[in-house]
């Protein structure tokens, strides 16, 4: 095997331009994949934070103040349909809590505001998020209940954005994938053929069509390889100077900085890609050749 | 060693070799004679199972080759030598590197090709050159290491095609006498392809004639008219 590797390697070493040429599709093909990768992980992320938030938050009249009997009447009833995560409620005094947290920076908006003037409410989490609105119906019902709002649009907005990412990127990244195999192939394919008196020499030695084959499907492995490290590289590279846009786009939602396990993750997941389309191309190409 | 029966060889609508029929036995030094297109090297090539007969069979070492499976053939072809007129080296390799190719595709230790490259180099008198690629040899020297690539393996057939068809009158008989000590050395079969009459009658050996694909003549002490 080391033998093959060493053979593959002084003929990239050889044939500079047919190098660059397949390390660029193979890298424009493996950045691509990142990106989409990174907007699907990051969507998929924005979603599930959207829903493992309180989805649903009714809100009672400013004048009603529920009994904790009544609570936990409310909270055993909501339990008891088994489409709840989670059931919270905010008084009046949390409210204010809340309120003061998020407007500790601006005073004047602090002086002006009493736990009276502020309603009491439900957080009410679901399982999923499309029993949102049999929540939402059964909370209106409510005694005292004056406002009922949920986050169904959201999450079926980023549902729909998730999917569309999905598909949109896994249809493109498919067909780079095939073109940059046929690419791989296509040179692969020439060296085989521009060494046909080495490989009938190879054969007439008693060389097994695998022995043959071997330092061609490591020259594609390597194509894809190196392919994989510059798309990584790069694609991390756009991220970390991304930063600074991604966090004010996403204000309040935590999921950045992105790991790096993370990103070593998709670096493997990248040189396994890689290698699998660049040795599939030197599978083919050269099998096509030996069988001829 | 080699029986062939009614072998038969077309190209479309030459026949290459008409039912030839000749049985060469183990240890035996052959020359195999005849004009151009007289289906020499189609003989040599159903030897190796580098073609397919059409007609008739090809025993090597009691083995069909007709029943041969594609898988076996690499391990086959690894018992044959073969030395060529354009002598089919690897111009990006030096002299020792051709020379171990056939014990590379064996997956040998790289310990034992070493010292098996040593002694083929020095059977063929190239030990000092080792080191050379092919641009930078003559012709003799390029059929020397033509020969010790064939007998490294140790073969137990040695299969030569007009291998002294590119060199000189002087550099042909010192290969050929170099064939004929490895013979001796090794006990390998040998078969020489060539239409070098002078060669061939400097040696009482068989001939087998060959003359558009039929054999004309099988004489176990014969001379190349």
């Amino acid at each position: 095997m080391t033998k093959a590797i060493l053979t593959a390697w002084q003929r990239i070493r050889r044939a500079p331009y047919q190098t660059l040429a397949a390390v660029s599709i193979m890298t424009m093909t493996l950045f691509l994949a990142s990106i989409f990768f990174l907007i699907a992980a990051g969507s998929q992320a924005v979603l599930k934070y959207f829903e493992t938030r309180p989805q649903v938050n009714a809100f009672y009249r400013p004048d009603y103040i529920p009994k904790s009997e009544q609570i936990a009447s409310i909270k055993s009833e909501l339990e008891s349909t088994g489409l709840v995560e989670s059931f919270k409620y905010i008084s009046k005094e949390d409210a204010l809590k809340l309120y003061q947290d998020l407007n500790k920076s601006d005073p004047l908006l602090l002086e002006a505001v009493t736990a009276q003037m502020l309603p009491a409410s439900l957080e009410i989490s679901a399982k999923s998020p499309s029993d949102l609105k049999i929540i939402s119906q059964a909370v209106q019902r409510i005694e005292g209940i004056d406002d009922v709002r949920f986050a169904e649009d959201i999450v079926s907005s980023l549902t729909q954005w998730t999917n569309s990412v999905r598909i949109i990127g896994g249809s493109l990244i498919g067909t780079h994938i095939l073109i940059t195999l046929i690419i791989i192939l296509l040179i692969i394919g020439i060296k085989v053929a521009n060494r046909r008196d080495e490989i009938q020499v190879l054969q007439l030695v008693g060389a097994t069509p695998g022995f043959i084959s071997s330092p061609f499907i490591w020259e594609g492995i390597i194509y894809g390889l190196f392919g994989a490290v510059i798309a990584w590289v790069v694609s991390y590279l756009l991220l970390l100077s991304s930063m600074n846009f991604l966090n004010t786009f996403l204000s309040g939602i935590p999921i950045l900085p992105v790991s790096i396990w993370f990103m070593l993750k998709l670096l493997i997941a990248e040189l396994g890609v890689g290698a699998l389309v660049g040795g599939l191309g030197g599978i083919i190409a050269s099998r096509r050749f030996l069988k001829a | 060693m080699v029986v062939a029966e009614d072998l038969t060889k077309k190209f479309g609508s030459l026949v290459a070799l008409d039912k030839v029929n000749v049985a060469i036995n183990a240890g035996e030094f052959v020359f195999l004679t005849g004009p151009s297109g007289s289906g020499k090297t189609t003989f040599l090539r159903l030897i190796i199972r580098d073609l397919k007969p059409d007609g008739g069979k090809v025993q090597v070492n009691d083995q069909d080759l007709n029943g041969l499976p594609s898988k076996k053939l690499p391990l086959f072809r690894r018992n044959i030598g073969m030395v060529y007129q354009d002598f089919k080296l690897l111009n990006d390799l030096s002299v020792r590197e051709n020379v171990a190719l056939p014990l590379e595709v064996r997956g040998v230790r790289s310990q034992d090709i070493k010292s098996a490259v040593n002694i083929a180099l020095e059977m063929v008198g190239l030990d000092k050159k080792d080191t050379l690629f092919p641009a930078q040899l003559s012709g003799g020297e390029l059929q020397r290491v033509g020969l010790a690539r064939a007998i490294v393996g140790k073969p137990k057939l040695l299969l030569a095609d007009e291998p002294t068809g590119n060199l000189d009158p002087k550099t042909a008989k010192a290969i050929v006498k170099l064939m004929k000590e490895i013979h001796t050395h090794l006990h390998t079969t040998v078969i020489i392809a060539t239409h070098n009459s002078e060669i061939v009658n400097l040696y009482n050996l068989r001939v087998i004639a060959l003359e558009n694909g039929r054999l004309v003549k099988d004489l176990s002490e014969g001379k190349y008219d």
